[in-house]
């Protein structure tokens, strides 16, 4: 248009044809269109002052928000980052200015938590002191005791068993149930009128104790039962509770009653009566059927105390059970071990010096003989445990007879045929023994402290023994001649060999106890002939027979020969017997050299 | 279901409670009138294919010691006015709490119901006053808490009313 108007007026085309009027189209155009180039001319003036735009802006502007918030969320979105900011820059310049706007926002709600707290710490409180000295405190005395957990934490945890029964979503305006949930399969009729009911009490006690609607009745409790009431701007969350809640289901209420008037904003603004926009808050109502389950079901208050007394006489039944056995033990375990200290003190080279039981182990402290019975063994005896018995022995050295007898033979090492006995400062030592351990027993006697004497004279000489049966034996074995014969008879000359053999170990035994033997080979002859010719036969026997054992016993033995005739015969001459034997030849030892050789 | 709150309002010993006793749902006891001041029942009526279930709220009769708690008005959507028509002085204590009901609610629809209207003998209110009050569009019922008549007629007008409203 501005164009059209400008080419108008620059008159750039010649004027028609009219003498009177030169531009007749021109005048005309200018007679039509000057009001609305001035509307033009203004208009455009408006357009470039700030100013006026401005103004005009200002004018629409409430209405441009409310239509544009009506439409959709894009305004808030847009203005966020924008009143963040303000709020940033204020609280920087001067917190003070905003405090004081928030203040009487803030302060009802810091003291409604602060209460909140409290109420709940004085309520475990009341709850611990009341459960103290009951069967259930008992009953947590004895699970702290065997879970080792400490006792305030068992109760912590016990009392904090709870369960969310129902949860009421309730329209704050009219009391409308607007969504109900219940913990129970069987569900509970009414729920709106209970909601309407609750809503009225809540306006009820608002009105009565004075209270503004922001401060309203939040918990109230009816036996084990509490209703928690969460308020938000347009609805009410009510929770029926069960037992002791614990403090975050507060939390969880909040949480809930926010993120529905996030998410259902508008339906609760709206809402008119029709409920069915709010099923799509059903499974947050839901999330706040939580439940805190005991480790048993729940059952009837009379059930609760049958099995609290089942649970006490269980409990005392194992108690006593546990104290019988303990008894039967600990008596079986005194009886043990007072046996044993029996044992130890008739046991010989041990002496108890102190016992008892400290530290919940026996002791025993004494002395014992190192020939004594070992401890540990007559310990093992008495089915103790070892473990249990701590020991701790001195050694000494028992004077008892038994103990200078079993020391003596550990030094003497005797052979089986001795006997050792002790008494008044003697040690008697009887029996057989080789004549070798004899001598080297009475050295070793010599190094006893305990023994004032050694007496070894009942103790036979096992090897002289032995040398007086060969030396009887040998004496008594005549060997026999025929009459005026001085020849040995072949039968004769087997016994001969023998005796030579006998006299061989004769010989040796002497020898060997440092003795000499000397063998007198005497021949006789029987009373017939004469005397002289007796003798001589007599010794010729004598010498025959001598000669014989020489042959082998030469060099141990020295023989003496002697003929005796009849003179000394062996028996009184009646018979041809006797004849016989008289006409013999027998030997007589002696054996030199040695003390008790000596003696026999 | 549409729910809808309604506020029972009237004199004392008009019969609301013997009116609404014979024809709703109860779960709470007569107490709670004299110690809460309200007592919350529920009547269910079908508006056309629609079931509306009216919450109904019955406050504790005026009388000189006990006023009426307005807070028990709050999101109401409709009421029903009382009367007790041997009782003369009980319409006009309706006509007052008429006042404050639509001071705290606005125009919310209504309905004046005369009871005991099964007294004949002992009936005090002259056709005049009522007609007067219809002609300033009110609906009024003439219900017996006793015969039952007029009961359920006047529920559901106001149910229907309160769900045109909508």
């Amino acid at each position: 248009m501005e164009a059209f108007l400008g080419k108008g007026n620059g008159g750039d085309e010649p004027p028609p044809a009219a003498t009177d009027d030169p531009d007749p189209i021109g005048e005309l155009r200018r007679l039509l269109l000057v009001p609305e180039h001035a509307q033009v001319a203004k208009i455009q003036e408006r357009l470039d002052d700030p100013e006026i735009h401005a103004e005009d802006v200002s004018r629409v502007l409430p209405e441009a928000i409310t239509i544009r918030a009506a439409k959709d969320r894009e305004l808030t979105r847009v203005m966020l980052p924008t009143v963040e900011e303000a709020i940033l820059s204020s609280v920087r310049r001067d917190p003070h200015v905003l405090v004081d706007a928030l203040f009487p926002v803030m302060g009802p709600a810091i003291r409604k938590a602060i209460a909140s707290a409290l109420a709940s710490m004085i309520e475990s409180l009341n709850e611990t002191l009341e459960r103290s000295f009951s069967v259930q405190g008992l009953k947590w005395r004895w699970e702290s005791w065997r879970t080792g957990k400490p006792l305030p934490e068992i109760i912590l945890l016990r009392t904090l068993v709870y369960r969310v029964e129902q949860v009421f979503l309730i329209h704050r305006e009219s009391g409308l149930l607007l969504q109900h949930v219940s913990a129970t399969s069987a569900g509970v009729q009414d729920a709106d009128m209970v909601s309407g009911m609750l809503t009225a009490i809540r306006d009820f006690v608002a009105d009565s104790f004075g209270g503004s609607r922001e401060q309203s009745l939040d918990s109230f409790k009816v036996g084990d039962l509490t209703v928690r009431i969460e308020q938000g701007p347009e609805a009410v969350l009510a929770a029926v509770v069960r037992g002791n809640a614990p403090p975050e289901l507060a939390s969880l209420l909040t949480e809930t009653i926010e993120a529905i008037h996030l998410e259902q904003a508008e339906a609760l603004t709206r809402f008119q009566g029709d409920a069915s926009p709010f099923e799509k808050s059903r499974p947050r109502l839901e999330g706040c059927l939580k439940k805190q389950q005991l480790t048993r079901p729940e059952r009837g208050p009379g059930a609760r105390t049958r099995r609290a007394r089942a649970f006490l006489r269980a409990s005392l039944a194992v108690v006593l059970i546990g104290v019988g056995v303990w008894a039967f033990f600990a008596v079986r375990r005194g009886r043990r071990w007072h046996g044993y200290l029996d044992r130890l003190a008739v046991e010989p080279g041990i002496a108890v010096t102190d016992s008892g039981r400290r530290g919940g182990k026996y002791f025993v402290t004494g002395l014992r003989d190192p020939l004594a019975a070992d401890p540990r063994a007559l310990l093992a005896g008495s089915k103790l445990d070892s473990e249990s018995v701590v020991s701790d022995w001195k050694p000494y050295q028992a004077l008892s007879p038994e103990f200078i007898v079993a020391r003596a033979r550990r030094v003497l090492e005797p052979p089986p045929t001795v006997t050792l006995r002790a008494g008044n400062g003697v040690l008697l030592v009887t029996g057989t023994a080789p004549h070798s351990w004899i001598e080297e027993a009475r050295a070793r006697s010599r190094g006893f402290a305990d023994v004032a004497r050694y007496d070894d004279a009942a103790l036979s000489d096992a090897d002289l023994s032995g040398l007086e049966a060969l030396r009887r034996s040998v004496e008594a074995r005549p060997i026999s001649f025929d009459v005026a014969s001085s020849e040995l008879r072949p039968r004769d000359r087997e016994r001969l060999d023998t005796l030579s053999r006998d006299l061989s170990r004769l010989a040796a035994l002497a020898t060997g106890a440092g003795k000499t033997v000397q063998v007198t080979v005497i021949g006789r002859g029987d009373s017939s002939g004469t005397e002289e010719v007796n003798r001589a036969i007599s010794r010729a026997r004598a010498e025959r027979v001598a000669r014989a054992l020489a042959a082998e016993n030469a060099r141990a033995v020295t023989f003496v020969v002697r003929g005796v005739g009849s003179s000394e015969p062996l028996r009184r001459e009646v018979s041809a017997e006797d004849r016989e034997l008289n006409r013999s030849v027998t030997l007589s030892v002696a054996i030199a050299g040695g003390t008790r050789a000596d003696s026999r | 279901m549409i729910q809808k709150k309604v506020c029972m309002l009237g004199a004392f010993a008009v019969g609301k409670t013997s009116l609404v006793a014979r024809f709703v749902r109860s779960l709470f006891s007569e107490k709670y009138h004299t110690t809460v001041g309200v007592k919350v029942d529920k009547k269910i009526v079908a508006v056309g294919e629609e079931q509306v279930n009216l919450l109904l709220w019955d406050l504790y009769g005026e009388d000189d010691f006990q006023k009426l708690r307005t807070s028990y008005l709050r999101g109401s959507s409709g009421y029903v006015l009382a009367v007790d028509g041997t009782r003369r002085e009980t319409l006009e204590k309706a006509v007052i709490l008429q006042s404050r009901a639509r001071e705290a609610l606005g125009d919310v629809p209504f309905v004046l119901v005369l009871n005991k209207a099964d007294l004949v003998d002992k009936w005090e209110l002259e056709d005049s006053a009522i007609e007067e009050l219809v002609g300033q569009g009110w609906s009024t019922f003439k219900t017996s808490a006793k015969t039952g008549g007029g009961v359920e007629e006047s529920f559901l007008t106001l149910a229907r009313r309160m769900a045109g409203s909508t």
